[in-house]
C-alpha cells in the first residue's frame, strides 16, 4: 500500500484501502487550482472528516471521489479502480437534503432502487427499514414539506443506505442545521455509520464535529487547496458527547487551529 | 412570459365582499335599463347601442331553452377550441422538450420562434380558412396556433430551470439520461408545464371565435356575427355572455385541475394524499 502522512498501525483496526488518492490535482478552467497534489488512503470502515475553510477543495476532493468531477492529474482509486464516473458502491449526502416534493419519504428513500430495476416488496421493505435506522418510524408517508430540516435530512441518509453502498461521501450534510438538531444527528449518525460499517467521509467546515465524528481529521487549507495534516483522532467507541469538553479533545482542536492558522 | 397562479388564497374573504358586488352589479344593471329606456330619442337607436338588460335575459331565455339555438354552436366552439388546445400544447411542449434536449435544435429552432411571436398570430386566420376551408379544421388550425405559445414557454422554462443540486444527487445515484428526465426535470417543471395548459385553453377558446368570426358555418362566433348582422343586439349581447359564462366555467375546470395536480403546493391536499398512500400501502 502507499505510504501516507500516517503510521500504518494506526489503521489496524480497519480494513484494506478502499479509496486512494495519488497526487491529485483539480484546476478549474485554467488557473484556479481547487486541490492540489492531494494524497490519502482510507481504510475500510474509517471515519474521515475533511476539515478546512471556503474554498480549500474539501468539496472538490469529495467530488472527484465521487466520480462528479474529473480529475485534472493524479489517481483517485476506489476498491482498486480508477474513478470515471459515479459508481454504484459509493453513496451520497449534501448539504441540501435534496428530496422530491411530489414524492413521500418512502417514495424519496426508494429512488436509488429504481435507478437499478423495478421496485420490488424487497425494495419497499428495506426502504420502511432505512427510515426506521434514521429515527423516522412513522414519517414513512410524510412529504418533504410535512418535515422538518433536521427530519428531511434523515430522508436523505436513509435513501443514502438505501443505495447499499458501503462507502459514504457527505458535503456537510447537517450545516444548514441549528446547533441542536446537527449534535443530535452527529451522534445518531455516528451510531447508524458504526453498524452499517460503512466507510465514511464527511467534508465540515465545523472543527468541533470533525474531530467528535473521525477516526482521523484531514485538515485542508485554501489556494491552492492542499491536504496540510492528517490527525488521528483516538477516543474510543461509542463517543459520549462530552468528550468534547476533554483535553485530549481541545489539544486536537488546537492542532487543527494552528495548522490552518499557519497558513 | 411565465404564468402561474395562486389559488384558494381568498376563499373567506369573496362572502365578506360578495354583497357588495352584487350591489353594485345590480346598481349598473338599472343605470343601463334606465340609459335605454330614458337616454335615447329613438327607440331603435337605443336597442341598437344598449340594449335592455331585460332583453338580453329574455334573449338568454330564449336561446338555452326556449330556442336551444346556442347548445349547438357552444358545442362547436369548445369542439375547436379543445382540439386545437390540445393539438397547440401537444406540438408546444413536443418542441419544448427538444429545445431542451439538444442544443443544436434550440439553436435553429430560436429565430422561428421569434418570428412567431412578432407575428400577430390572429392574423394568420384569414390564411387558414382560405387553407382549410370554413369547416371544423381551419378553426382548429387557428386556436392550435395561438394555444401553442403557452405550452412551449412553460415547458421550456421549466425543463431549463434544474436545481444542480438534485441533478448531481441523480447523477451520484447512476440515474440515466432517460431517468433524470423523467423523474426529475419533468417532474419539477410539471408546476408551470400545468399553468402553460391553463393558458392554452384560455388562448385556444379565443383562437376559435375569431376563426369563426372570420368565416366559419357554426359556432358562437358565426351566431353573435349573425345576430350583429340582423341587428338583434339583445341576442348579440346574450351570446357575449354565454361566452363569458362558459369560457369562466372552462378556466375554473382547469385551475381546479391544476390545484390538484400540484398537490404538493397545498398543506391541506398534502395531508390528504399522505394519508392515501399511507392507505394504499396497507398502513394504518
Amino acid at each position: 500500500m502507499v505510504a501516507t502522512a500516517t503510521k500504518a498501525e494506526d489503521q489496524s483496526q480497519f480494513g484494506q484501502t478502499v479509496i486512494e488518492g495519488k497526487n491529485v490535482t483539480k484546476v478549474f478552467g485554467e488557473t484556479v487550482t481547487a486541490l492540489e497534489g492531494a494524497n490519502f488512503d482510507i481504510r475500510a470502515g474509517e471515519f474521515i472528516s475533511l476539515v478546512g475553510p471556503s474554498g480549500c477543495g474539501k468539496s472538490t476532493l469529495l467530488r472527484l471521489v465521487a466520480g462528479l468531477i474529473e480529475k485534472t492529474s493524479g489517481d483517485v482509486k476506489v476498491n482498486d479502480d480508477l474513478v470515471t464516473k459515479p459508481r454504484t458502491d459509493i453513496g451520497m449526502m449534501f448539504q441540501k437534503a435534496v428530496l422530491l416534493d411530489w414524492r413521500t419519504a418512502i417514495e424519496n428513500v426508494l429512488l436509488p432502487s429504481e435507478m437499478k430495476h423495478r421496485i420490488s416488496q424487497e425494495d419497499k421493505d428495506k426502504a420502511m427499514a432505512s427510515l426506521e435506522l434514521v429515527g423516522l418510524k412513522g414519517f414513512e408517508f410524510h412529504f418533504p414539506k410535512q418535515l422538518s430540516g433536521g427530519m428531511q435530512q434523515r430522508v436523505a441518509l436513509a435513501r443514502l443506505i438505501q443505495t447499499g453502498a458501503d462507502i459514504m461521501l457527505m458535503d456537510e450534510p447537517f450545516g444548514a442545521l441549528d446547533e441542536f438538531t446537527r449534535e443530535r444527528l452527529n451522534v445518531e449518525l455516528m451510531r447508524i455509520v458504526g453498524e452499517l460499517k460503512a466507510t465514511t467521509l464527511f467534508v465540515t467546515h465545523n472543527i468541533q464535529e470533525a474531530i467528535y465524528l473521525a477516526d482521523r481529521v484531514m485538515v485542508m487549507t485554501p489556494r491552492p487547496g492542499r491536504i496540510a495534516e492528517i490527525i488521528e483522532v483516538e477516543f474510543e467507541r461509542p463517543r459520549d458527547i462530552s468528550i468534547q469538553t476533554s483535553r485530549e479533545f481541545n489539544i486536537i482542536i488546537e492542532q487543527v487551529r494552528d495548522t490552518l492558522g499557519s497558513h | 412570459m411565465s404564468y402561474s397562479t395562486s389559488q384558494q388564497t381568498k376563499n373567506i374573504s369573496i362572502f365578506k365582499t360578495l354583497p357588495f358586488h352584487l350591489l353594485i352589479f345590480a346598481v349598473l344593471i338599472v343605470i343601463w335599463e334606465l340609459t335605454n329606456l330614458y337616454g335615447f330619442e329613438d327607440q331603435i337607436q337605443a336597442d341598437m347601442i344598449a340594449p335592455r338588460p331585460t332583453n338580453i335575459f329574455l334573449a338568454m331565455l330564449d336561446i338555452f331553452i326556449i330556442d336551444k339555438t346556442v347548445w349547438k354552436h357552444l358545442i362547436s366552439t369548445f369542439q375547436k377550441a379543445l382540439l386545437g388546445a390540445s393539438i397547440g400544447t401537444a406540438i408546444g411542449m413536443g418542441l419544448a422538450i427538444a429545445a431542451t434536449l439538444s442544443l443544436t435544435f434550440r439553436k435553429y429552432i430560436k429565430p422561428w420562434i421569434i418570428l412567431m411571436e412578432a407575428t400577430p398570430r390572429i392574423a394568420v386566420g384569414p390564411i387558414f380558412v382560405a387553407l382549410l376551408g370554413f369547416g371544423l379544421w381551419s378553426a382548429v388550425a387557428l386556436a392550435a396556433l395561438v394555444a401553442f405559445f403557452g405550452p412551449f414557454v412553460n415547458t421550456f422554462q421549466g425543463l431549463m430551470e434544474v436545481d444542480e443540486e438534485a441533478e448531481e444527487m441523480f447523477r451520484s445515484l447512476g440515474a440515466s439520461r432517460f431517468q433524470t428526465f423523467w423523474k426529475l426535470r419533468f417532474a419539477s417543471a410539471m408546476e408551470l408545464i400545468s399553468a402553460g395548459w391553463k393558458l392554452a385553453t384560455a388562448s385556444a377558446f379565443g383562437g376559435a371565435l375569431v376563426a369563426e368570426f372570420i368565416q366559419a358555418s357554426e359556432g358562437m362566433g358565426v351566431l353573435i356575427a349573425q345576430y350583429v348582422i340582423m341587428i338583434t343586439m339583445d341576442y348579440a349581447f346574450a351570446g357575449l355572455l354565454s361566452v363569458t359564462i362558459f369560457g369562466f366555467i372552462l378556466f375554473k375546470i382547469m385551475d381546479y385541475f391544476d390545484y390538484r395536480l400540484i398537490f404538493w403546493k397545498n398543506d391541506y391536499l398534502l395531508l390528504k394524499e399522505s394519508e392515501k398512500r399511507r392507505k394504499k400501502a396497507g398502513i394504518v
